[in-house]
This record gives structure tokens, C-alpha cells and sequence, in this order.
């Protein structure tokens, strides 16, 4: 759908095939959110500087031998780009990247805000350029502006990880999700963004810049904690277990999670289930035991499925192996193996959403590429002659 | 001038409690017009009407106040109708004929039951999209099992990865990822598929599994078993590589964190910690492998730093050397930001029962349409007559679906 080649040869294709977009910054966020509009469809160059992406470094590597294009999140989050290696500390390299950002609809950046600061004026002069995204801390502008955050320091900026303390150790103090899990979510915010300005520019033609600050982008969504609080005046952390009414139970060979459990209907569903006596009131702790025995008995699957069955909201809680194995997964493809240069086959989450119906939408995560892999073919495309190319090669801008 | 970037984009929400209705809000946002339908006669699970904890002070029934219908439901009008009656149904045919989109977070199965499957949408409006977002999907032996986002973390590796090396399982706390993260996949997915029809002129099927939403999201779970047989280790706030990273206890009950993503930034925080030598070379924690042999002193070191001073002044002077750090907020911590205040990022908003609050605001900034916080959670079927008059109804025939509870205004408590 984008501009340059809004119609003709997409017919059928995915939904952002002609769609061109440029990625800048190449760390967790950037990349995130770039993935999205790759894998239905769109050209997406990443704009590397030489030494490449920071996304490359992050663990895990293939047995813990680190390399630039074997990093799991590399592999995951850079499916289908083309690498473009480029020195924008130079002016010949900021040519070249304006030359890039011409020719495309949107540019998703996570530079730091100075940065942005200074590439802003060339990449968004007059209204034919694309719309951009800005990633950042704490937003382009603001007397955060220049602050350094990372993923944890972004959690605990969002009230989120004041939220995962536990009322009951308070020592422990505040806790985060997995790594990098926030810049993940930061870049799914991004692409949300972008996607809509995308769609806005194709019916009003309005080339727009978004402003994404990462603290705005969590502690304004759902789970925030400072929503309760304007709110209610309540400073409490929220949803609590006790609110859930989750509760983690061993299995056999494991664990699960049940929800809802200390309330109907599911407290009588699994008092019907487990076959506790009595129904009057005032029987929990029977009820409590007979659970307890039933699901040692039962592996965490087999006690999944029944609680399932009888209507209780229950989930088995699951390792890395458990989960490619897992019966949903499997018959659904949720994971996916796909070839790669370097390592043969590498496996990676599949589709977040598809087509069920309707005009076909093919979701393809095609292989992540090298460093700098498409650097030569993309000068050509930008209209560099050899000679050109060459004495960018010597100025150091893309080797 | 407020954002019309999806302007023209009609959605109907049938959705409860976060990352439906979030979606939908995100959606609204960004221009669409989004109707809410509201389930009725009973309640949806974030309407509740008795007051519990989460409903704010203020007049009117407690199903208007409560913070987690409010979060996710601004910027919508507001219809609450019996969907399982004939008239009602008669009422959600009409809109889907005049939608763009139609988004469901049942069980899969559950809308079609109710006799609103795609074929029956796809039916009456072969333009509209139908957005599912069933926890599983619509197919799979788990087809219409049941599920919230705690429960999908467990699912895809998230719940053993959280927590305190060693605690135990029962200690982690349930989380909610996917109630933020799908709703932005929501609105990638409704573009998707506004995209679509714009070159096949109908609409499509969309089928968001939860639990597929958050696979994506973790590569490193897969990505260590594939590549080395094992499970990531739990780390709590820490880093593998990095010396420091963690959370530190700061004056007053505050908390910190406080991280040098490299040398350079370990310089920065050991001269704001006022022991330079600590970076200076041969000192061996000059070198990311000197600090990490050194983690537990390192923390030790960086923990007794920050340990009497406010987590927002230790923050400032860190920052001010180039290296990370960040209060951990509260859940009053945005209010004391200047840089949120600032940027307009805090506003205060007006509810008829509530009262005026101040509130966080837009997941970000658009120019030249930014968002606009155009109307608070809309009240119980506040919109029930201008909404069916746009759909042909007299006001005689919404005065009788409103006298057989086909529609509705008010819930009544349990006798």
C-alpha cells in the first residue's frame, strides 16, 4: 500500500507489499516494530552503522557463540529485511540515508533524541517525504529528553514493575518482565502508530510525524498502576493475585495456573470435578485438599484439559520445550522453522494474527539478513554509480 | 484539530474487560468511530455493580466508576443491548452493515453461536472485517477454551522466566502482558485489513490467538532452546552481561534502577558515585568482565550509593554522568514527573460522576492531528438513542426496545 506503488502488482499479495520503510537506531524497539510491516509484505531497510545493529549483540546466540547474525533476537525481529550499512555520523552518510527516506513511505526511528534532533530537518523537509516515527525515552523534546533508559529502567518508569512487587515480600522489592519484553511492547506501540499513518497519508494525503516517548507508551496502557490510582486514590498494586483469584497449583510434573478459582461458577466447577463432599457453605478447605490430591495425580496437561472441560480457566505452566511441543501450538504452526544463510534452519514464533478468511494476507518471515547484506544492491537502486559507491566505500560510509 | 488518521473507519466493539476494549480506545484515538456495545443485561466482568476496590468515589451506580472500564474506553460511544434477543440482534445486524470492523473477544465459538459467525457477518456486509481474538484462536484442540492474560503467560514460557532466582513458583505474581500488548496488535490488524479490502473490496477474517500475539514478543525463550537444549534462567532484574543492572533500595522506601549498558557508562556512574578510580584502569572493574566477577560487590558498591538518597535526586545525578537510571515508580509516580507534565502527557479529564481527574494520557504524540481525549468512558447505553436513530430507528421503536430490555441503560444489582 504504499505510495510509490499503491496499485497494479499487489493485487492478492500481502497487505504492505509496495509498502517502503526505513529503519534507524536497529535496537529492540526499532526493529520490533520494522518487523511487523516485513513480514506482511513491506521492504524494509535497516539502516545499520557499520559495526551493525545493537539488536545483533542480545543473547542467546547458537551454542553461546556470539556472532552478528546469529543472536535470537536478531533472528526473530529481523526476518526479511535488507541490511544497509551506513555511517550516519558523516555527512555523506546522512546523504545517502536521504536520499533512502525519499523514496519511502515511513521511517521508524529508535536514535537517541539528539539525534533525531539533527536528522529531523532533512529526512521530513517539505511533504513528500516519509512519515516518521521517533522512538525514544522520554519523547523529542522535555527535560528528560537527553536521559539514557533501558528496558528495565523503562519498566520501572511505567509503574509496571512497582505492580509486580509482591504485597507479601515487600524486600524483594520491584520486579520486571523478561528481558527486553517492555522495548518489545514499545515497538508494537510504534508500529500501531505507524500503521495508521501509513493509512491516514493514503486517504488525506497528510504526511505526519509521530512522537512515541517509551515511558508514555507503557504507563499509558491498561496495566499501568497510575490509571487505579487517578481514579480511585488507591495506591495499591493492581491486578493483585487475590483479585484474579489466581493461584498456582503442582501438578505431577509441574505447575498450573487457575483463575477465578476462589469464586462461582468455578469454585463449585471444581468442587463438582474433584469430587469434594459436601455443597454447603463454609467448605474451602476441602475443597482446597481434594484439588491439591486430584491435580498430583493428574500431569499439568491431563489437569488442564479437564479443569478446561469443566468450564474452569486454567493454564499449564510451561518451559521452552513444553511450548514448541504443546498440542495448540502444534496443530496451529504458532512456531515456524525457516531457513537461514548461516545456521541452516532457525525456529521463530509464527504469525501474531492471520487470515482466517477472506482476501489472502500471507504472512511470511522470511531470513534475517547479514550486515550490510544489501548494501551494494541498494546504492544501485538509489541510483549511485560505481564510481560513486566506490568513494562512499573510501569515505568509509558503507563498506 | 483531533487525529483523522483512521478518520471514516467505523468500528463496533464486542469485547470485555482490557485488550479488546484497549484496542478499540487505540482505535478511537486515532479518528475511528468506535461503538461499544455494551453487554446487557448482565454485566461485563469490569462493570461491576456492587463497589469493590477498583471503583472510585463518586456518585451514580458503581458500574461508572470503575477504573478498568474507564482505562480502556475513552473516546467511544456507548450502546447496551441484548444481543441474544431478536430486536437486539435486529440491532447488531444494522451496524455491522454500516461497519468497517467488527471486533470480539469471546471464546472461539461463542459469536456464532449467538448467530454472528463470519459467514452470518460476511453475510449481511460482505465489507466489514471481523476481528477475533479468542485466547487460542478459532481452531486447534483448544478451541474454545477460555482464558486471561495470566494464563497466556504461563502458556508461552513468561511465567517461569519472571521471579527471584530460587523463590518458588507460587511467588510469582500473575502478569498481564498481552492485555497491553493485543491491543496494539489490534490496531496493526485493523489496518491490515482496511489494506486488504481496499485491493479485493471485501473484508477478511482476522484470527488473533492471544496467546500468538505474545509468542512473537519473547524470541529469547524459543531462541535459547533451539539454540542450546535449555530454558532461559531467571534473572530477576538483572542482566546476564551486564554489571550493574538491577534495582537498588533508595531512601524512603523508594526503589532504583541503576545500570551501565557499557564502560563508558560505568565511568559516568562511578564519578557520580564520587569514586572514579572504580572505572580507572588496571582497576579490573574498568572492564565488564573485572564487574562481572565482581557483580555481588558491584551491586554492593552501587546499592550503598543510592541507598540514602531520594530514587528521584540519585536518578538526576546518575543521569547527569551518562549512565541509566530511573525511579521506579509508584503508582502516584507520574504526577511528580516534569517531564510528563511537560510534555502534556498528564490531563485532566471531566466524568459526570466522577468528577474531574487527572489522568495519563495517549501512547503517543501525532503532528499535525494529534490525539484528542474527546469523551471519557461513556456512561451505561448513553449513545443507545442517537446511535439507533443513525440506524433507522424512530423514537417510538427505541422506546420499545428500551420496554422489553432489548436495550438498556442501567444494571441492576443482584436482589
Amino acid at each position: 500500500m504504499g505510495r510509490a506503488r499503491a496499485s497494479g502488482d499487489t493485487a492478492g499479495g500481502p497487505p504492505f507489499a509496495g509498502l517502503r520503510v526505513v529503519e534507524l537506531g536497529g535496537a529492540v524497539p526499532s526493529a520490533a516494530a520494522t518487523k511487523r510491516f516485513s513480514d506482511l509484505g513491506a521492504e524494509v531497510v535497516k539502516v545499520e552503522p557499520p559495526g551493525g545493529a545493537p539488536l545483533r549483540r542480545l543473547r542467546p546466540f547458537p551454542e553461546d557463540r556470539p556472532g552478528l547474525d546469529r543472536g535470537a533476537f536478531h533472528l526473530a525481529l529481523d526476518t526479511g529485511k535488507r541490511s544497509l550499512l551506513l555511517d550516519l555520523g558523516t555527512g555523506s552518510g546522512r546523504e545517502v540515508l536521504g536520499r533512502l527516506a525519499a523514496g519511502s513511505d515511513l521511517l521508524v526511528s529508535d536514535l537517541p533524541a539528539a539525534q533525531a534532533r539533527r536528522l529531523r530537518p532533512r529526512l521530513e523537509e517539505g511533504e513528500s517525504g516519509p512519515s516518521t516515527v521517533w522512538i525514544t525515552p522520554h519523547g523529542l523534546e522535555g527535560p528528560f529528553a537527553g536521559r539514557r533508559e533501558n528496558d528495565a529502567s523503562l519498566f520501572g518508569w511505567s509503574t509496571r514493575a512497582f505492580n509486580q512487587r509482591l504485597p507479601d515480600a515487600p524486600d524483594r522489592g520491584p520486579l520486571r518482565y523478561a528481558p527486553f519484553l517492555a522495548e518489545v511492547q514499545v515497538g508494537a506501540t510504534a508500529a500501531a502508530a505507524a500503521a495508521a499513518a501509513v493509512w491516514g497519508r493514503r486517504q488525506d494525503g497528510l504526511r505526519r510525524v509521530v512522537d512515541l516517548s517509551a515511558v508514555e507508551a507503557l504507563a499509558g496502557n491498561v496495566d499501568s498502576a497510575f490509571f487505579l490510582y487517578a481514579l480511585t486514590g488507591t495506591a495499591e498494586t493492581y491486578p493483585r493475585p487475590a483479585d484474579l483469584g489466581a493461584r498456582t497449583y503442582a501438578c505431577r510434573d509441574g505447575h498450573v495456573l487457575m483463575l477465578q478459582v476462589d469464586r462461582d461458577p468455578a469454585r463449585s466447577r471444581v468442587r463438582a470435578l474433584v469430587g469434594a463432599a459436601g455443597s454447603g457453605p463454609a467448605r474451602g478447605p476441602s475443597v482446597e485438599e481434594a484439588l491439591r490430591s486430584w491435580l498430583a495425580a493428574r500431569t499439568k496437561q491431563e489437569a488442564f484439559v479437564s479443569l478446561q472441560r469443566a468450564g474452569v480457566i486454567a493454564a499449564p505452566i510451561l518451559d521452552a520445550s513444553e511450548l514448541l511441543s504443546d498440542p495448540q501450538a502444534t496443530a496451529r504452526g504458532s512456531y515456524v522453522r525457516i531457513p537461514h544463510p548461516a545456521l541452516g534452519e532457525t525456529t521463530i514464533a509464527g504469525p501474531p494474527f492471520r487470515v482466517a478468511s477472506g482476501a489472502g494476507a500471507p504472512w511470511e518471515a522470511r531470513p534475517a539478513p547479514g550486515p550490510g547484506a544489501d548494501t551494494a544492491a541498494l546504492l544501485t537502486e538509489l541510483g549511485y554509480a560505481p564510481e560513486e559507491q566506490i568513494a562512499l566505500a573510501r569515505a568509509g560510509v558503507a563498506p | 484539530m483531533s487525529s483523522a488518521a483512521l478518520r471514516g473507519v467505523r468500528v463496533i466493539e464486542l469485547a470485555e474487560v482490557w485488550a479488546g476494549p484497549m484496542g478499540c480506545t487505540l482505535l478511537a484515538d486515532l479518528g475511528a468511530d468506535v461503538v461499544k456495545l455494551e453487554t446487557f443485561p448482565r454485566s461485563s466482568m469490569t462493570r461491576p455493580v456492587v463497589a469493590d476496590a477498583r471503583v472510585g468515589a463518586g456518585t451514580g451506580p458503581p458500574y461508572e466508576r470503575v477504573n478498568v472500564h474507564h482505562h480502556a474506553n475513552r473516546n467511544k460511544r456507548n450502546i447496551a443491548v441484548d444481543v441474544r434477543s431478536e430486536d437486539g440482534a435486529e440491532v447488531l445486524r444494522r451496524l455491522i452493515a454500516g461497519a468497517d470492523l467488527l471486533v470480539e473477544s469471546f471464546s472461539a465459538g461463542t459469536l456464532e453461536r449467538l448467530g454472528f459467525g463470519w459467514e452470518a457477518v460476511h453475510a449481511i456486509q460482505p465489507r466489514t472485517s471481523l476481528i477475533s481474538l479468542a485466547a487460542w484462536g478459532q481452531d486447534g484442540p483448544y478451541r474454545g477454551y477460555r482464558m486471561f492474560g495470566s494464563g497466556l503467560d504461563a502458556m508461552v514460557g513468561h511465567h517461569l522466566v519472571r521471579g527471584h532466582p530460587g523463590a518458588p513458583l507460587e511467588e510469582t505474581a500473575p502478569a498481564v502482558h498481552s492485555d497491553a500488548a493485543v491491543p496494539l496488535t489490534v490496531v496493526f490488524a485493523a489496518v491490515a485489513a482496511l489494506a486488504l479490502r481496499d485491493r479485493s473490496g471485501e473484508g477478511s477474517w482476522i484470527d488473533l490467538a492471544q496467546v500468538e500475539d505474545l509468542a512473537w514478543q519473547l524470541p529469547a525463550i524459543v531462541g535459547e532452546w533451539v539454540a542450546s537444549g535449555r530454558s532461559p534462567p531467571r534473572v530477576a532484574n538483572g542482566d546476564r552481561d551486564l554489571v550493574p543492572h538491577d534495582y537498588y533500595p533508595a531512601a524512603g522506601g523508594g526503589w532504583i534502577c541503576v545500570a551501565a549498558e557499557d564502560d563508558a557508562q560505568w565511568a559516568g556512574l562511578a564519578e557520580a558515585m564520587g569514586r572514579p578510580g572504580l572505572a580507572a584502569e588496571p582497576h579490573p572493574w574498568a572492564s565488564v568482565l573485572g564487574r562481572r566477577r565482581a557483580r555481588a560487590e558491584v551491586d554492593a558498591a552501587v546499592g550503598a550509593f543510592v541507598r540514602d538518597l531520594p530514587a528521584a535526586e540519585a536518578a538526576e545525578r546518575i543521569q547527569r554522568h551518562g549512565a541509566v537510571a530511573a525511579p521506579v515508580l509508584g503508582a502516584a509516580g507520574p504526577l511528580e514527573s516534569p517531564q510528563l507534565r511537560a510534555r502534556g502527557w498528564l490531563r485532566s479529564i471531566g466524568h459526570p460522576h466522577l468528577g474531574r481527574r487527572e489522568v495519563g494520557g495517549f501512547l503517543w504524540q501525532m503532528e499535525p492531528d494529534p490525539p484528542t481525549w474527546e469523551r471519557s468512558a461513556a456512561l451505561l447505553g448513553e449513545h443507545n438513542e442517537e446511535v439507533l436513530g443513525e440506524l433507522g430507528y424512530s423514537a417510538a421503536e427505541i422506546a420499545r426496545l428500551a420496554a422489553s430490555g432489548a436495550i438498556g441503560d442501567r444494571y441492576r444489582a443482584p436482589a
